[in-house]
């Protein structure tokens, strides 16, 4: 199931390749021109600042890409074959979840590579473990779509609320912009950013390259915590309520 | 089967079915669309559950240890299942390697199957590049390369022209050889007839009646029928006489020079009547012997022709 998550994937060639452009686009067209917007007294290198978040919100957008797929086989009566198979309802959906963050992993590795070549840093050790816990985040945002995807029957639905989560979840974390301008536009938005996955997630992948300076939450182990939180939650969810809504016939 | 039912709100798809399927056996499932033919097979696949009532597989009940009967089907769906940017050889590669085949069994396996359904050449196709025939022999070669102990197939040969169904009826009869249980989800009466060795006709959920094809025919009262041309005119009496035999329903005459006879089990009969009349030393010109197809049992139950049962479910 793994395996076939990760070569399907891989079988999207043109969202592959368009994703790609726009990494490299955000990189040198908004990142370089938004850190000169940015007072250098408030943020001291706002332009790796943002390259670091910027592969998180990548690995979440390739990550939330399996639930497209369940739709996507609904459509073509592929989910009923995946379901006629001999392996259990638990492996399966598990395989879909690792196989969901396996793929989009691999897949933000190069673009990984890049943020490390702009970045210019890296603390190798940390940088393991920021590994990992990247992994971790994106098997739980796998989890989470596939979650969502077999709770809500509609694929317009899906989307629009993916779409909805992208700007609640991506925007209202410290992906993009540091903690001290979140709190600054409303305290209380600040205090949600503080516990969002995707802050611990670029937390921690700021931290593995050595821009420990920037970082929102000041100790890494309550990142890594959030990210293991996030990942044991949702891939729970994905699991049990999977199993609940696909076992008879509940996906139609 | 034991009073499986499905009903979707208010509508039942299938009806308290209850049927058992012998080892080593094809039984076809006939039916219109609509039948619940399909709806049958997805509860026995495990992939919806029933409203009401079971199945066993083997020793495995459905409900209660759906995963080990999964472990001994292999099914074949009626629409082809696969993703467009798929190709043949990575669907029956992967179907094979979930249903646990070997690296090494695989090489074999993939090839030889895919050789034997005529894919091999265009393996690497992408499917959406594949005819409808093209993606049901795939969707076969997915049954073929696992060998499951039981192979459900639903409408294999639908939309398929006729190299290609006599292609796909003959791997299924060589599944059927090398041990595997078939189920034949099919509306086409002559498929059914050639392949099953038994047929079960379905009509709006409901089993109306299980046997095998000979014995379906043989069920209709007079189903079967003789038509004879005489010389000279029939002896007088010779329609009281052999009206007195049992297995004769019925004898129309339209000219004094031919008769046709209805007839129940025609092969032990036939001789008897073609003793009489030499008996009476009439010559018999020229005989000619029709016997019920499916589609006078498929009326003969449901009252329907199958076009016309097809435009009920509809």
């Amino acid at each position: 199931m793994i395996e076939r998550d990760v070569r399907l994937f891989f079988q999207y060639k043109f969202i592959i390749i368009l994703r790609a452009i726009w990494f490299v686009a955000q990189i040198v067209l908004f990142g370089l021109i938004a850190s000169n917007m940015m007072n250098v007294n408030v943020v001291k290198d706002y332009f790796r600042y943002y390259v670091a978040g910027l592969s998180v919100m990548t690995l979440y957008s390739a990550a939330i890409f399996i639930g497209f797929d369940i739709y996507e086989e609904a459509e073509h009566g592929v989910f009923e074959y995946l379901l006629s198979l001999p392996v259990s309802r638990r492996q399966l959906v598990l395989g879909r979840s690792i196989g969901g963050g396996l793929r989009s992993f691999i897949y933000v590795g190069p673009l990984i590579a890049i943020s490390l070549y702009v970045i210019g840093s890296l603390n190798p050790l940390q940088f393991l473990v920021s590994l990992l816990a990247l992994f971790l985040f994106s098997f739980g945002v796998s989890g989470f779509s596939i979650t969502l995807a077999v709770m809500i029957k509609s694929s317009d639905r899906f989307d629009i609320l993916m779409g909805v989560l992208d700007a609640l979840i991506v925007r209202l974390s410290t992906a993009m912009y540091p903690l001290v301008i979140v709190m600054k536009a409303n305290p209380a938005y600040g205090e949600l950013a503080t516990f969002n996955p995707v802050t611990f997630a670029a937390d921690l992948f700021r931290w593995g390259t050595g821009l420990e300076s920037i970082i929102t939450i000041s100790n890494p182990l309550l990142s890594l915590l959030g990210v293991v939180i996030f990942f044991g939650l949702f891939t729970y969810f994905g699991v049990v309520i999977y199993e609940r809504r696909i076992e008879g016939g509940g996906w139609r | 089967m034991q009073n499986l039912t499905k009903k979707y709100e208010k509508v039942t798809a299938v009806d308290h079915l209850t049927m058992d399927v012998e080892e080593g056996e094809i039984l076809g499932l006939l039916g219109p669309n609509g039948a619940g033919k399909t709806t049958t097979i997805l509860m026995l696949a495990t992939v919806i559950k029933p409203t009401e009532g079971t199945a066993f597989v083997g020793e495995y009940d459905i409900r209660k240890q759906p995963e080990k009967v999964r472990g001994m089907l292999g099914i074949a769906f009626q629409e082809p299942k696969m993703l467009w940017v798929s190709t043949p050889w990575d669907l029956i590669n992967w179907h094979a390697k979930v249903c646990g085949l070997s690296t090494e069994e695989r090489k074999g396996r993939v090839k030889e199957v895919l050789n034997a359904v005529e894919m091999w050449d265009a393996r690497r196709k992408n499917v959406s590049e594949l005819s409808g025939g093209m993606r049901k022999r795939v969707e076969m070669a997915k049954v073929l390369v696992q060998r499951p102990k039981i192979a459900i197939v639903d409408e294999p040969t639908a939309q398929i022209d006729i190299v290609g169904k006599h292609r796909i009826w003959n791997m299924l009869l060589e599944l059927r050889d090398e041990g595997s249980t078939i189920i034949l989800a099919t509306n086409e009466l002559y498929e059914a007839d050639q392949l099953s060795d038994r047929v079960g006709i379905l009509h709006r959920g409901r089993l109306l009646i299980c046997d095998t094809p000979k014995e379906l025919k043989d069920s209709i009262v007079g189903g079967d029928i003789m038509d004879l041309q005489f010389e000279k005119d029939a002896p007088l009496g010779i329609v009281d006489e052999l009206k007195t035999l049992r297995e004769v329903a019925d004898i129309t005459q339209l000219k004094p020079t031919s008769m046709r006879i209805y007839l129940n089990k025609v092969e032990e009969i036939v001789p008897r009547i073609m003793n009489l009349f030499a008996k009476k030393n009439v010559q018999i010109t020229s005989v000619r012997m029709s016997e019920p197809s499916l589609d006078d049992v498929f009326a003969h139950y449901t009252g329907l022709t199958i076009e016309e049962a097809q435009k009920d479910e509809e």
